[in-house]
């Protein structure tokens, strides 16, 4: 009986490790993001932390406002005439970047290594 | 700590065994590029020591083990890691040896192995300073269970032999 309870413990921690792994894997691979405004960085996001900010980012007076949530990114509102970057919705690959040209604004995955794929090797 | 002559030798065939085995899983390709999981199975010596030797010299055989192991490594570094990693394991193991017998001496063995995982990753975030690394946890997790399960079925056969020559004559270890 003893080890019958301690047998489905050991396959408790190894179901838990497979759905954690999965979780992790699924999840985007990049977790920083960048946010660039006419070229410049002006800020950088962890998305990992999973706060739930909104800010504006403006430029030559017309801003755009970003939405974090859950540990994603889009931009909820333009202030531009064609609305791409509102339309193209959650940032979900690296290769994709949100990109509002009217206002000269960029959220994309860092692509930079993080500390701990510079270390892991 | 006192140590008889035997027993001495005894420990010092152990680590030496632990020792090849580990230089010769260095030689194993590792299809897991992520740090820390491994197969592990020079932890065959270590659990079998855990069932069959005081608490000492278990942990002198496994500190040998290590020093000497990063030794032939030839990467100190990673003796941070392991020596937190088995502080934890050695520590919980000896506990659960008191209650798990040794014809169930793998369930030890995945305890010890998730419980050496945990360690090292504690000491890496408290090392490199970023928690994020416990992404890695569930990876650990996972692949402790599996190695731990691997060697601690070894470690069992090792004891079950041991104990079928010990019964009929005295020259290898006996307990």
């Amino acid at each position: 009986m003893k080890y019958k309870v301690l047998v489905l413990i050991c396959v408790l921690l190894a179901l838990l490790g497979a759905v954690g792994s999965a979780l992790v894997l699924l999840s985007p691979s990049g977790r920083r993001v960048n946010i660039i405004s006419d070229g410049k960085l002006v800020r950088q996001i962890d998305l990992s932390s999973r706060e739930n900010t909104s800010f504006k980012v403006s430029f030559k007076g017309r801003t755009n406002t970003v939405e974090v949530k859950d540990g994603k990114i889009r931009v909820s509102d333009a202030d531009c005439p064609d609305k791409t970057c509102v339309k193209s919705g959650w940032l979900s690959s690296s290769a994709m970047p949100i990109v509002c040209l009217p206002n000269r604004l960029v959220i994309e995955f860092s692509d930079e290594e993080s500390e701990v794929d510079a270390l892991a090797r | 700590m006192r140590v008889n002559t035997k027993r001495l030798c005894e420990l010092g065939l152990l680590t030496a065994a632990a020792l090849i085995i580990f230089v010769v899983e260095l030689w194993l390709p590792n299809p897991f590029p992520i740090p820390g999981i491994k197969l592990g199975l020079a932890n065959i010596i270590t659990v079998f020591a855990v069932y069959r030797y005081r608490a000492g010299e278990v942990f002198a055989v496994v500190i040998a083990r290590i020093l000497l192991g990063a030794v032939f490594a030839g990467n100190l570094y990673a003796v941070i890691y392991s020596l937190s990693g088995a502080a934890l394991c050695l520590a919980g193991t000896l506990v659960f040896r008191k209650f798990i017998d040794e014809r169930h001496l793998w369930i030890s063995s995945v305890f010890g192995a998730v419980l050496h995982n945990t360690g090292q990753l504690l000491a890496a975030v408290l090392l490199l300073g970023t928690p994020q690394i416990l992404l890695y946890w569930p990876f650990l997790l996972l692949s402790g269970c599996l190695s731990g399960f691997f060697t601690g079925l070894c470690a069992q056969l090792v004891a079950k032999r041991l104990k079928i020559v010990s019964d009929n004559s005295h020259t290898i270890i006996l307990k």
